[in-house]
């Protein structure tokens, strides 16, 4: 185990080391913090700007008054689009052509209580209640789980593909021949991946604390749906889960080869089945309940990141999430045990590609 | 001790060891010499554990190599490898904790080996801004740190220039001084000569020579008796046995049989006798007759 920490040290002083992980650090931080931004930015002032002409009218949710001396200033700004509307001695609305249906609306129903109220009645409004599932955070949720499955799959094909390359590089080197005589070969590769998977993770907490505090920068954060630790949570062991398999998967591929430059070929497959794992999500992030997610959601490697958007985006019962989870942690284990062996077989046969059908007989 | 016993490795159907045997004792240098390709790679492969023979046994202390033996092994193996990235001293020491050494222990191993390789000016610079001579020399502070009790070195010699060569002989004396078998493969003869106490000639595969070097040379001669005559009228050698050839003014002669004294007077006769002796080939000439 001693071994194994040693190896994991190295990769973690290395690699934190380098501009490029800084860099990548902050970009991802940046460009999580800016689509948390975008909602607002996108969905533009939420609230209307409405001049007043005499006295103001008692505040009302969604719109900022502005004072104007008289109405030939209100008519100007209302043209010139500085207002969406002005409101003349409490009885008249100025509109640039037709007035906003919503403003108008709430304007008029305004208008209505103040005169209800100025002839001394009062009324209850109208209590809503839903009698299905609470969709009142549905497009947020939707969102989050867009956000989880490009930051996912962002993630575990940047760090597999370190691990990919740190196989390679001890293999072409030809340092792997010490390496292997001081330590065993499943201490010198789960070091590799635990160490570049701890990188990953702080990746990971990194992109989600920048998101988090961006929205609530934003004032977004009101919005966010009950239970947003539990899908952070979910986020990071799915995340760790699929590190695991598709790290395990990068380095047996890797150490078939000697040379940089062959491996973006020798790890096709693993690219093609990362790609489809993040299609199946992006997919599920858009159609949560359909049964392609809800499938998809239980088998390994798919279940790594469809899961976590489906916990996103809909209430999903945790004896489905641990079924998940447990069928996953069956699949690492297999795929580790197998990477294991086709990197204790192959990571010293140097010179020509490995053949994989050679080394896993 | 540690033997080297029986070793038989196949790739395909080319053969490439066919029973390698030797042993190295405690404290003994052993020279590999070979052709490119002869085997020397892939049995120090083998002894390492890096490569599995298809029969035959590494014995250490008479018991089988362990996992756990070769750890205490130093190894430099024929391709050289290092992170090109990471520092000198980081590096070094990095393997000496991958040998097991503590934090401290592995410190100071690494100094003192940076001291003693004239690596002091290079300690913070990453290995791939060194020369190939300072590289190998980090290569060799790897294989040197945790005071190994066996050393392996595939070519250690190559690449270095004179002085380098220098230091590396001096260390590798050192340690076989402390009682550690030190096996090194070499096309550098004349340096294996020189501080060898023994070495194995290995050609496609066999071990075609193989003893102390003294012992060696004398056998190889197969007491064949060299007379070096100057000055000698053409035709003095006529009536002896053996073969005369002409080296410049001198003449050489060979002979596998025949009374020494007899010779020896007669050549005395025809001219200066500047040598006789039993002849001694050096190892590059034992070499070249044994592979060919």
């Amino acid at each position: 185990m001693n071994g194994l920490w040693l190896v994991a040290q190295r990769e973690i002083r290395t690699r934190i080391r380098t501009k490029s992980y800084l860099i990548s650090l902050a970009v991802s931080a940046v460009l999580v913090a800016a689509l948390a931004f975008l909602p607002k930015v996108l969905g533009g002032d939420d609230t209307y700007d409405v001049g007043v002409v005499g006295e103001a009218p008692p505040p009302a949710a969604q719109l900022a008054y502005s004072p104007l001396p008289d109405e030939a200033a209100a008519r100007k700004a209302v043209v010139d689009g500085d207002l969406d509307a002005a409101l003349i001695k409490g009885d008249k609305v100025l509109a640039n052509g037709e007035l906003d249906q919503r403003l108008g609306l709430i304007l008029e129903s305004a208008h209505r209580d103040a005169q209800i109220k100025a002839a001394g009645l009062t009324i209850t409004p109208l209590t809503v209640e839903s009698v299905g599932a609470d969709a009142r955070y549905q497009g947020v949720r939707t969102g989050i789980a867009t956000l989880i499955v490009m930051v996912l799959f962002f993630l575990l094909i940047y760090s597999s593909m370190f691990v990919a390359m740190g196989v390679v590089e001890e293999k072409g080197s030809r340092i792997v021949e010490i390496l292997l005589t001081s330590v065993r070969p499943w201490q010198l590769l789960g070091g590799k991946i635990v160490g570049l998977g701890a990188l990953g993770l702080v990746n990971l907490v990194v992109v989600i604390a920048a998101g988090l505090s961006a929205s609530s920068a934003t004032g977004f954060t009101a919005d966010l749906p009950p239970g947003m630790g539990g899908i952070v949570v979910s986020a990071v062991v799915w995340f760790v889960l699929g590190y695991a398999f598709f790290s395990a998967l990068a380095a047996a591929f890797g150490s078939l080869v000697s040379r940089q430059e062959e491996l973006n070929s020798v790890l096709t497959p693993m690219t093609m089945l990362m790609m489809f794992t993040y299609l199946t999500a992006y997919f599920a992030a858009v159609e949560p309940t359909g049964t392609v997610a809800r499938v998809l959601s239980f088998v390994p490697p798919f279940s790594s990141m469809v899961m976590p958007v489906r916990t996103a985006a809909v209430d999903v019962p945790l004896v489905e999430i641990l079924i998940a989870a447990v069928l996953m942690v069956v699949a690492v284990v297999a795929v580790l045990l197998g990477a294991a062996r086709v990197y204790r077989r192959a990571v010293l046969r140097t010179g020509a590609r490995v053949k994989l059908g050679e080394v896993v007989r | 001790m540690l033997e080297i016993d029986g070793l038989r490795k196949r790739y395909g159907d080319k053969t490439a060891l066919d029973g390698v045997g030797f042993a190295v004792r405690p404290g003994e240098m052993f020279g590999f010499v070979g052709a490119n390709g002869a085997g020397k790679t892939t049995t120090m492969r083998i002894v390492m554990g890096v490569l599995d023979a298809d029969s035959g046994e590494v014995r250490l202390g008479g018991r089988p190599l362990t996992y756990d033996d070769r750890r205490t092994f130093g190894y430099m193996p024929e391709e050289r490898g290092l992170y090109q990235k990471m520092k000198v001293a980081e590096q070094i020491e990095y393997f000496g904790r991958l040998h097991g050494l503590a934090p401290a222990a592995a410190r100071s191993a690494t100094d003192a080996l940076i001291e003693r390789l004239g690596l002091v000016e290079r300690r913070d610079d990453a290995v791939e801004a060194l020369s190939l001579g300072n590289q190998q020399r980090v290569q060799l502070a790897v294989a040197l740190v945790h005071e190994p009790a066996v050393l392996i070195l595939d070519e250690p010699f190559s690449g270095l220039d004179p002085l380098a060569v220098d230091a590396l002989a001096e260390v590798l004396k050192d340690r076989a001084a402390a009682g550690v078998p030190v096996i090194f493969s070499s096309h550098q003869l004349d340096l294996v000569e020189q501080l060898c106490d023994s070495v194995g000639i290995i050609s496609a595969g066999r071990m075609v020579a193989y003893g102390p070097v003294g012992e060696l040379r004398e056998r190889e001669g197969r007491g064949v008796l060299r007379v070096v005559v100057r000055d000698a009228a053409p035709g003095w050698a006529d009536g002896l046995p053996g073969e005369l050839t002409r080296e410049g003014d001198r003449d050489v002669l060979l002979c596998e049989e025949g009374d020494d004294q007899d010779i020896l007077r007669t050549a005395m006769g025809a001219g200066r006798v500047e040598h006789f002796g039993r002849r001694q080939p050096t190892l590059a000439e034992i070499f070249r007759e044994a592979v060919a």
